[in-house]
């Protein structure tokens, strides 16, 4: 396992051992999504899991608070096991998560309402609910916002409504599972540019479940799953390094290359000194940049 | 086979207080064989809009001109405008629900009231349109399909009825790289060799520089932008503006042409701005070489 | 095809007005109240008395009339079907039949039952429909709970209740959603709801039930996993952002409502019952 560079301490918020999951488990009907897994997601960190559609990266997810319960070995959340049911609460408290269609995430027709329905379910007093829903209203920038009803928002302000209504929980980890995969691209960037401030501002763990490369680089540390197993685990940058070097590992993994990576990888073989493991936009126009002077 | 709209507006929910207008005036048309592109912030009426064009929704006010023939004309009938303008839903494995894939997908021709062995024909070739093996998917369960193959089976019931239009809503939303690609290739073959015309909703920068070659731009109900992909992507400043991008390349050339780099506009794919990029390197090379 | 806009059971139309700012108990307690009147008033008189009083709830709750009536129309056909059923079935000795058609007889008081059914239905749906409309799911459910309360020390899980009552609520607009879509994809691929005779109509609705139901359940499913991961447990050690309080608004609505029923009781021993 490769550890994070950056961070201030290696404090395992979530750790997995031996992790397998099967549905319909015992009958003739299972299914093995999650063999054999073993991570962590380190404190501090932005995580971003990938890997198409069946991979098990969402079965993954849905361990980390408990939502599943392993079949096989034990996950750890800040070293509480999720087999025992009364650590559950606890979990909660300490990983939220953020899902993909926000209209099936929201309770409530005032967003501000809907938003202190997580402090209300931990038992908090008053006060401290008011507090904790006007900071995660000014947080995410949705003051103007509160009285709304979010039936008339639109599918990116829906979902900063979500985020906000994790945020309000003050959770040490938020895993967000595909957030941005049906908004318009001011949304994908709202979205992303929330986590992104989250982690760095408020010092929350994120795990982000994407299919947009141009998230994934933006993250510490990046995981890539395939047929319920981690294949490739690393900084972006060494994944996708790795990736072109053993050309169509990524590929076949159902993923593709950032494209200011692509767009290195072009050029070297037309016989130019480019850096091979660009990933981001900037470094490949500081590169080209450089080159033309 | 064309399509117009004229002067198109439309309003939810009338008469009630949550009463709002989606289309202000909307006026286009899509020639036969084109591949249009339509793009917009969310709300901004794009659904709306396409969903005229097969007449789900039938013109208040305006007007909708399929193959000349008016939506609204009582005569119109729509059973067969819909055959002929397909329509693939987002999210479309939501709307399955036969016992099996080929059952499913053979929904579309048996409204048609066509005979068996014509019925059993086009799904054969719908199914090899999507790359589903017709006899390995035919008589499998709808359950068993994994999210990919799901969505390819519902854009096969739509090609079942073997439409001359086909307007596709948001179809690649949800899937991984992979998965986009490969429906991105049938999409492409689709226009190609079957030269079905092709309304593309997407919110997707990147899907629609790929194939599309005309641009529909809409923002708050209004077309503000209409013309050839590269064109529209040219307008920088004012996507940004309505909360558009660029393609990811087309961001990336911009950056390099504000630095200095003598690249010419348009550029949308991978390997044009290699090539591009790599000509303008080595030119500069040779002429400094000279100098 | 918008089904969705004639849906107003479950919907919240945001607003200042005094109706809006009434404490939800309040709102609660006078629906309860307005709906035992109802159920009392077997004069066409006391139905005016009633159709008086909701008209001017309506008119100070800001809701556009039209509005209000609005989700009365899918339920107008079922009504029609109910009263004709009355007319013509409703058993009573010695009434006067009003006219025959083929073996069925029309009677008087099957004609006066089939109006009090529909009344009833009606105005039931009104006095909800104009409850949900002025209050949020929030308040709705801090209201309708801390009114059950008192039953929670007979074993009665109130809380749980309500929510379960209040989602439900939201899932009448929610199934309309999904209906609309599916129906639309199915009419992509041919299907004509609007011809056929009736058993091929009924056919028809079997491509959209399935997806609809599986549609509906899903989506509750996620909403599950949702409130789940925001530590939703019941109604067990919950706290509340908003506390309940009374006010003035609330005397003069319990006022109001205080005379009107005294009104209504002296209109329904007064008049003749039609039945």
């Amino acid at each position: 396992m490769i550890e994070p560079q950056g961070c201030d301490n290696l404090e395992k918020t979530i750790e997995t051992k031996n992790l397998s999951y099967a549905y319909r488990s015992g009958t003739d009907k299972e299914v093995r999504a999650l063999r054999d897994v073993n991570m962590n997601v380190f404190k501090g960190e932005i995580l971003a899991i990938t890997g198409q559609n069946g991979s098990g990266k969402s079965t993954l997810a849905r361990h980390f608070n408990g939502l599943l319960t392993p079949t096989g070995g034990e996950v750890l959340v800040k070293g509480l096991s999720t087999n025992d049911k009364n650590n559950i609460g606890t979990i909660r408290k300490i990983v939220g998560m953020v899902f993909q269609n926000p209209d099936n995430q929201l309770v409530s027709s005032v967003v501000e309402e809907d938003i202190a329905f997580g402090p209300e379910n931990l038992g908090l007093p008053q006060a401290e609910i008011i507090d904790r829903v006007n900071w995660a209203l000014h947080t995410l920038k949705l003051e103007d916002l509160r009285r709304e009803s979010p039936h008339s928002l639109s599918a990116g302000q829906k979902q900063q409504v979500a985020i906000a209504g994790v945020l309000a929980m003050k959770p040490e980890c938020i895993i967000l599972d595909e957030p941005t995969a049906h908004l318009d691209p001011r949304g994908r960037r709202e979205v992303l540019e929330s986590a992104i401030r989250l982690n760095r501002e408020e010092g929350i763990t994120m795990v982000l479940l994407t299919h947009f490369m141009n998230e994934v680089i933006y993250c510490n540390r990046m995981i890539v799953m395939d047929g319920g197993t981690i294949k490739m685990e690393g900084t972006p940058k060494e994944v996708f390094h790795q990736g072109v070097k053993e050309s169509q590992t990524i590929k076949d993994m159902g993923l593709d290359f950032p494209v200011a990576s692509q767009l290195a990888a072009g050029l070297q073989e037309e016989g130019f000194t480019v850096s091979p493991d660009i990933i981001h936009n900037e470094e490949l126009i500081n590169n080209l940049c450089q080159l033309k002077s | 086979m064309s399509i117009e709209v004229l002067n198109l507006s439309h309003s939810y929910k009338i008469g009630t207080p949550f009463e709002h207008k989606v289309l202000h005036d909307v006026s286009f048309s899509i020639a036969d064989g084109q591949f249009v592109g339509l793009i917009g912030p969310t709300r901004s009426g794009k659904t709306t809009l396409a969903q005229y064009l097969n007449a789900l929704y039938i013109p208040r006010k305006g007007k909708v001109l399929i193959d000349g023939e008016n939506t609204a004309d009582r005569r119109a009938d729509l059973v067969t405008i819909r055959h002929r303008v397909g329509y693939v839903f987002q999210n479309p494995e939501y709307q399955l629900f036969a016992p099996t894939v080929g059952e499913d997908i053979a929904f579309g021709p048996t409204n048609q009231n066509l005979p068996r062995e014509e019925i059993d024909k086009l799904v054969k070739n719908a199914m090899e349109m999507v790359g589903l093996d017709y006899e390995t998917f035919k008589t499998r369960d709808i359950f068993a399909l994994s999210g990919g193959q799901k969505r390819r089976a519902a854009i096969a019931g739509v090609l079942a009825c073997r439409p001359k239009v086909l307007v596709l809503d948001d179809i690649t939303a949800g899937l991984d790289p992979r998965g986009r690609e490969e429906i991105m290739d049938v999409v492409k073959s689709l226009h190609q060799q079957q030269n079905i015309t092709i309304l593309f909703i997407s919110n997707s920068m990147d899907d629609v520089a790929l194939l599309a070659e005309r641009l529909l731009v809409m923002d708050n109900g209004k077309i503000i932008m209409d013309g050839p992909t590269r064109e529209v992507f040219a307008r920088t400043e004012e996507l940004r503006a309505i909360g558009l991008e660029l393609p990811e390349v087309s961001i990336i050339v911009d950056r390099l042409r504000s630095a200095g780099f003598q690249l010419p506009a348009g550029i949308l794919t991978v390997d044009e701005a290699i090539s591009e990029i790599a000509a303008f390197l080595k030119d500069k090379e040779a002429r400094e070489q000279w100098s | 095809m918008e089904l969705t806009k004639n849906i107003t059971l479950g919907v919240y139309l945001p607003g200042e007005t005094r109706v809006h700012r009434l404490d939800p108990r309040t709102k609660i307690i006078g629906a309860f109240i307005l709906i035992v009147l109802l159920l009392l008033a077997r004069s066409y008189a006391a139905y005016g008395m009633v159709t008086l009083f909701i008209a001017f709830l309506v008119f100070i709750s800001g809701i556009p009339p039209g509005y209000a009536l609005r989700g009365l129309k899918p339920m107008l056909p079922v009504l029609l079907l109910m009263w004709i059923f009355q007319l013509f079935l409703h058993q009573s000795p010695d009434t006067a039949v009003l006219f025959r058609w083929w073996i069925f007889e029309a009677t008087e008081a099957g004609l006066h039952m089939g109006n009090l059914i529909i009344l009833r239905v009606l105005f039931l749906f009104t006095v909800t429909t104009l409850l949900t409309l002025t209050t949020s799911v929030v308040s709705l459910t801090d209201g309708l709970e801390n009114l059950l309360k008192p039953l929670r020390s007979l074993g009665l899980p109130s809380h749980e209740l309500v929510m379960t009552l209040v989602i439900a609520l939201r899932f009448v607009l929610i199934l309309a959603e999904e209906l609309e879509k599916i129906m639309k994809a199915q009419m992509a691929r041919g299907v004509a709801f609007d011809r056929g005779n009736f058993i091929q109509k009924t056919r028809k609705i079997f491509p959209v039930f399935l997806p609809l139901f599986i549609g509906a359940f899903k989506r509750a499913e996620e909403l599950i996993v949702a409130m789940d991961a925001r530590s939703y447990t019941g109604g067990k050690g919950r706290t509340k952002m908003k506390t309940l309080h009374m006010g003035r608004v609330d005397l003069a609505a319990a006022l109001i409502m205080l005379f009107f029923t005294g009104l209504m009781i002296y209109v329904i021993v007064t008049y003749e019952p039609f039945i």
